[in-house]
């Protein structure tokens, strides 16, 4: 038949006619321009054959006419089709809704455990990680990933040494490794003090023990400062020694400064763009401007969609775009010197203790070369120069 | 007697003139696929159909098609297209 593809999408019944002249009933089908096609003898007494959906009435007003018994044997087609796809409409709803809800479940976050802190610690860490949107029930895709909450965590608690996220399923791990606190001082064995390193002696405070030395004087590593010897020389006494022994000690260091810089500069405009990555394709949601800018910084935070314990394919980009400057900065020797010098006692002051003090800062040799100011820079720090050392006792 | 008169006027055009005799001519016009298939034009209705004996109407006289697992593919007003087995095709004068 040349339209079958027709008759499949107009939809057609099957019919069975009863009764006797069958024939002229055909006729008058045929006469009143009915399609009707594979008309078959099924015996004495019926035909069957298939028509349009749409020619049912007809048929209907010919059956007036012509008496004869009509059954309806078969509906096939396109409208029929859908019709049983509507019915089961509540089924396929049904699936997809359970799919989703898997979906969504399998990217919620169901537990939050936090290891190795203090109760009090533990209190606190837990009410930030709820205004951070870590809570039961919190969706995984809005929430920072673990790199950024360590960042931000450890930088809202000085008493957190290291803080470790892992993200498990839907499960946040927090390890914690707080700072120790300072442990009772221990009664410790005899003990002399010595120096650390080379000084000249400003100033002593002693608590316990004898001291050797005077002020001004010069003393060397391993020199001994205070003794844990004291009493007779016959019948010496052993103590702790105890003391700060304030020495002037001296640093060099070298600080090299480039005349010409290169500055990046973030102009502060920036385009935030969110997408759906599925595979390697990407489609973008929100932000779809194409930013023009000459040098740009591109964040990516990409968020993987999970389903059960895996994850799938399809992941969540939050991208944000930044316009950067470049920035040529000339400086004159001068600029450059003052530079290098607050750079110089930058690096120094990382190295000595924190309760030393810079006293006195001397330039020892100053030169420009290959575009580059070199500077070596000697500092007298006054710090504790005591180291304490047992005593053995033969 | 009138009808006669058209009738012999008719054949005589038709051959004079070397037109296809089924476009002038009220006769039916069958094509045959092998023994599967019979198509017949100009066709009046239907007067008897079975899987084994099909009678057909036309201007003048009836056809009689006999065989076997008869089915009709298509019926029109002036078309009809049978398939099965065809074993006879009878011209039954008035």
């Amino acid at each position: 038949m040349k339209n079958l593809w027709l008759r499949k999408y107009y939809g057609y019944v099957t019919v069975k006619i009863e009764g006797k002249g069958l024939e002229r009933f055909i006729n008058k089908l045929v006469k009143e321009n009915i399609r009707i096609w594979n008309v078959k003898r099924q015996n004495q007494e019926s035909i069957t054959f298939q028509m349009f959906v749409r020619d049912v009435p007809h048929l209907r007003s010919a059956n007036h006419y012509h008496r004869v018994k009509l059954r309806f044997l078969k509906k096939s087609g396109l409208p029929f089709y859908t019709k049983r796809l509507k019915r089961n409409t509540g089924f396929i709803a049904g699936a997809v809704i359970a799919l989703l809800i898997i979906t969504l479940l399998s990217n919620m976050i169901w537990h939050v455990e936090i290891h190795g802190a203090s109760p009090e610690t533990e209190y606190k860490l837990s009410n930030q990680l709820k205004q951070l949107g870590i809570r039961k029930g919190g969706f995984q895709f809005l929430v920072d990933d673990p790199e950024t909450l360590q960042r931000k965590l450890s930088g809202r608690n000085e008493e957190i040494t290291w803080i470790g996220v892992e993200v498990r399923g839907t499960t946040y791990r927090f390890q914690v490794v707080e700072k120790e606190r300072p442990e009772q001082q221990k009664k410790k064995g005899p003990q002399h003090l010595v120096a650390k390193k080379e000084a000249v002696i400003v100033d002593y405070f002693v608590e316990k023990g004898q001291p050797v030395i005077s002020v001004h004087e010069f003393v060397k590593p391993g020199q001994l400062l205070v003794s844990g010897l004291i009493g007779k020389e016959k019948e010496p006494d052993f103590v702790s020694a105890k003391g700060k022994v304030l020495g002037k000690t001296w640093y060099d260091t070298k600080v090299e400064v480039k005349l010409k810089n290169k500055f990046k500069v973030l102009t502060g405009n920036e385009v935030r763009k969110k997408a759906i990555k599925i595979g390697s394709r990407q489609i973008p949601v929100w932000g779809f401007e194409n930013e023009q800018y000459k040098y740009k910084q591109t964040e990516v935070d990409e968020v993987p969609l999970k389903f059960l314990k895996w994850t799938t394919p399809v992941s969540f980009i939050k991208m944000t775009v930044r316009e950067v400057e470049v920035k040529n900065k000339t400086y004159t020797e001068k600029e450059a010197k003052k530079l290098a010098l607050s750079l110089a006692k930058k690096n120094l002051m990382e190295t000595i203790p924190e309760d030393a003090d810079i006293i006195d800062e001397k330039v020892l040799h100053e030169k420009v070369e290959n575009g580059k100011l070199k500077l070596l820079v000697s500092y007298d720090v006054i710090e504790n120069i005591a180291k304490e050392v047992p005593i053995t006792v033969n | 007697m009138a009808g006669k008169w058209r009738q012999k006027i008719r054949r005589w055009v038709t051959k004079q003139l070397d037109l296809p005799e089924d476009v002038t001519m009220d006769v039916p016009r069958i094509t045959m696929i092998g023994q599967i298939h019979i198509y017949i034009e100009n066709h009046k209705g239907l007067l008897s159909f079975s899987d084994k004996e099909i009678r057909i109407l036309l201007t003048r006289g009836q056809l009689l098609i006999r065989g076997e697992t008869f089915v009709i593919k298509t019926i029109l007003p002036e078309e009809l297209l049978l398939e099965g087995k065809i074993e006879q095709v009878l011209f039954i004068s008035e």
